[in-house]
């Protein structure tokens, strides 16, 4: 029984210490996105969108609303994705590359938790992205009179933030055996792809190939479907994602994010450093 | 310790790979029922731009931009078009609510004033929507590219569709007299006034149409064609029964038996009856006539025939 009790309290610290780890290995990932100015992309977006707030109302034919959701939405879309992709292929090689993997290893510091805390920290620097962005937008929207559509943007935001830690689990995966560069390309030709699949699909099931049919549902269901994050010209038309689409998002995101790490975690225990 | 270390690290990672797959399989036929549609009249939204104001903001991307809207307004017409079940009478289109197809023509024209395909376009098609936009369109056309006769054939053909044959007349004319124009234009200009809506003017103007280059406007003419074929046929046919039915103090009971009759007939344009496998008598798109014995008289199959609808 003492000895039972002993197995429960050694499990609980190793989960406690396993979450302080992964905990710091974010707070500092998060960190060094700061110090890499990454969240610099916040000035160009307001300037985009202050300039639309005011410069679109004579071009847009009394669509100021419509048209600033939509290059709102797309521009966080967008900034997120080539942050997701350019700073998750780096996170990781820059760790290797410039040898700091040794010292962090060295310490009793799984490669799992490490791949779980760069992760993390991304995405907590996402967070902070589509926050201050969607807070951009929303006071644009304020200033063109479009205040009805706040809720909906809101919820569009959410939206393509689930995306982006997709993006994250893709572009780290890819870095966790890769160079930079691939691992880039790979990552954007997945959300190209995870946007286009489910309209490939249904193309080859009408032009009624076989082989085509089987080749894209493999590729339908085994990459991410982005198309369940797409809600921006659905907000621009003033519809707001129901509770029950952003739950079940929010699990699809969940689990898809969970594949994609574990098959990093997979790949990065097996890496040799030397 | 290794059996552990295999646990921890092949068989957890497996486990939660393939639960992974399990819920986003399941999870993803659930999210396309959560998602809701775009509301019905997404596609008959207002145009986001005004594009004429557009120009000089387009980062050199007119030609582009121009092209996205000219496939913008083939989709939003094929769309509707796609759509509709049973027959279209290409010649009214009033009842698809095309309100934006002339907003995207007029746009893809701002800008690429020399879009050629869009004037043709909105030429052909607007008529059977709204005559004074496709009026509209032509001229503007003509306005950007007068050293173009193909508009003021367009704008011609516009306002012989509209029976308004002085204007049509007037605009064969003035394109006569454009550098390049066949001869064709100034008899077309001659004929309008003299024989105005005729059948034989009618065919005048689209087998000139069937030399152009543009797909859409070969189409329109070679169905336009078949379609007059089919309305000479027609007399032609209703002339011979009622011909038969003069001598014989009865109506046919099938109309082979008026086939030796129908051969000896020569058409407006030279063209022969033709008979099927079966021994029917066949329109210009093959589908057999449609002979009712109480009217004794034919007329197109609305269920088989390509003319005049689609």
């Amino acid at each position: 029984m003492i000895k039972s009790l002993e197995d429960i309290l050694f499990v609980a610290l190793a989960i406690v210490g396993m979450i302080q780890h992964i905990f710091v290995i974010a707070k500092n990932a998060f960190r060094e996105a700061v110090r890499d100015r990454i969240l610099y992309n916040l000035i160009v977006f307001v300037l985009l969108i202050t300039a639309a707030a005011v410069l679109l109302g004579d071009l847009t034919a009394g669509q100021e609303s419509h048209v600033i959701i939509n290059l709102g939405l797309s521009a966080i879309l967008i900034f997120g994705v080539f942050i997701a992709i350019f700073v998750g292929v780096s996170l990781v090689w820059k760790e290797i590359e410039k040898k700091t993997v040794y010292s962090i290893f060295s310490k009793p510091i799984g490669r799992g938790e490490f791949i779980v805390g760069k992760y993390l920290g991304l995405c907590v620097t996402l967070f902070v992205n589509v926050l201050v962005m969607g807070a951009g937008l929303t006071l644009a929207l304020l200033y063109v009179g479009g205040g009805k559509f706040v809720g909906g943007v809101w919820a569009a935001v959410l939206l393509i933030f689930f995306e982006l830690t997709i993006m994250t689990a893709v572009a780290i995966m890819f870095s966790s055996f890769s160079t930079p560069a691939l691992s880039a390309l790979l990552t954007f030709l997945i959300f190209v792809i995870g946007h286009f699949s489910y309209s490939m699909l249904e193309l080859a099931t009408a032009l009624g190939s076989r082989t085509a049919t089987f080749v894209f549902t493999a590729v339908y269901y085994l990459l991410p479907n982005l198309s369940n994050f797409s809600f921006i010209s659905n907000t621009a038309n003033g519809q707001i994602a129901p509770l029950a689409m952003l739950v079940g998002a929010l699990i699809y995101a969940v689990a898809f994010n969970l594949i994609l790490i574990s098959i990093t975690i997979m790949v990065f225990s097996r890496r040799n450093f030397k | 310790m290794i059996a552990t270390s295999k646990l921890k690290n092949i068989l957890l990672p497996l486990v939660i790979i393939a639960s992974g797959f399990a819920a986003t399989t399941s999870l993803d036929g659930y999210l396309k029922r959560a998602i809701p549609e775009l509301p019905a009249d997404y596609a008959d939204g207002d145009p986001t731009f005004d594009i004429a104001k557009m120009r000089g903001f387009t980062l050199g991307l007119d030609g582009l931009i121009a092209d996205w809207y000219w496939m913008r307004s083939l989709q939003y017409l094929g769309g509707k078009i796609a759509a509709k079940e049973g027959f279209i009478n290409i010649d009214d289109l009033r009842e698809f609510n095309l309100r934006l197809l002339y907003p995207y023509l007029n746009s893809a024209t701002d800008l690429d004033p020399q879009f050629m395909a869009a004037y043709s376009f909105g030429a052909i098609v607007l008529p059977a929507i709204d005559a004074e936009k496709a009026i509209a369109i032509a001229k503007k056309g003509i306005a950007n590219n007068p050293a173009d006769w193909q508009l003021y054939q367009h704008l011609g053909y516009i306002y012989w569709k509209l029976k308004r044959y002085d204007e049509a007349s007037e605009t064969y004319e003035q394109g006569s007299l454009v550098t390049g124009a066949p001869p064709f234009m100034k008899m077309m200009s001659a004929a309008m006034k003299t024989e105005g809506g005729s059948r034989n003017n009618a065919r005048a103007i689209y087998r000139q149409m069937l030399e152009s280059t543009d797909e859409n406007i070969q189409n329109t003419a070679a169905l336009r064609l078949k379609q007059i074929a089919a309305l000479d046929e027609i007399e032609a046919i209703n002339n011979a029964l009622v011909k038969f039915k003069e001598t014989s103090g009865r109506c046919t009971d099938v109309l082979s038996e008026i086939h030796p009759q129908l051969a000896k007939i020569t058409l407006p344009d030279a063209h022969d009856f033709r008979i099927n496998k079966a021994n029917q008598l066949v329109d210009p798109t093959d589908a057999p006539y449609l002979f009712d014995v109480n009217t004794c008289a034919v007329q197109l199959d609305p269920k088989k025939t390509g003319i005049p609808f689609r």
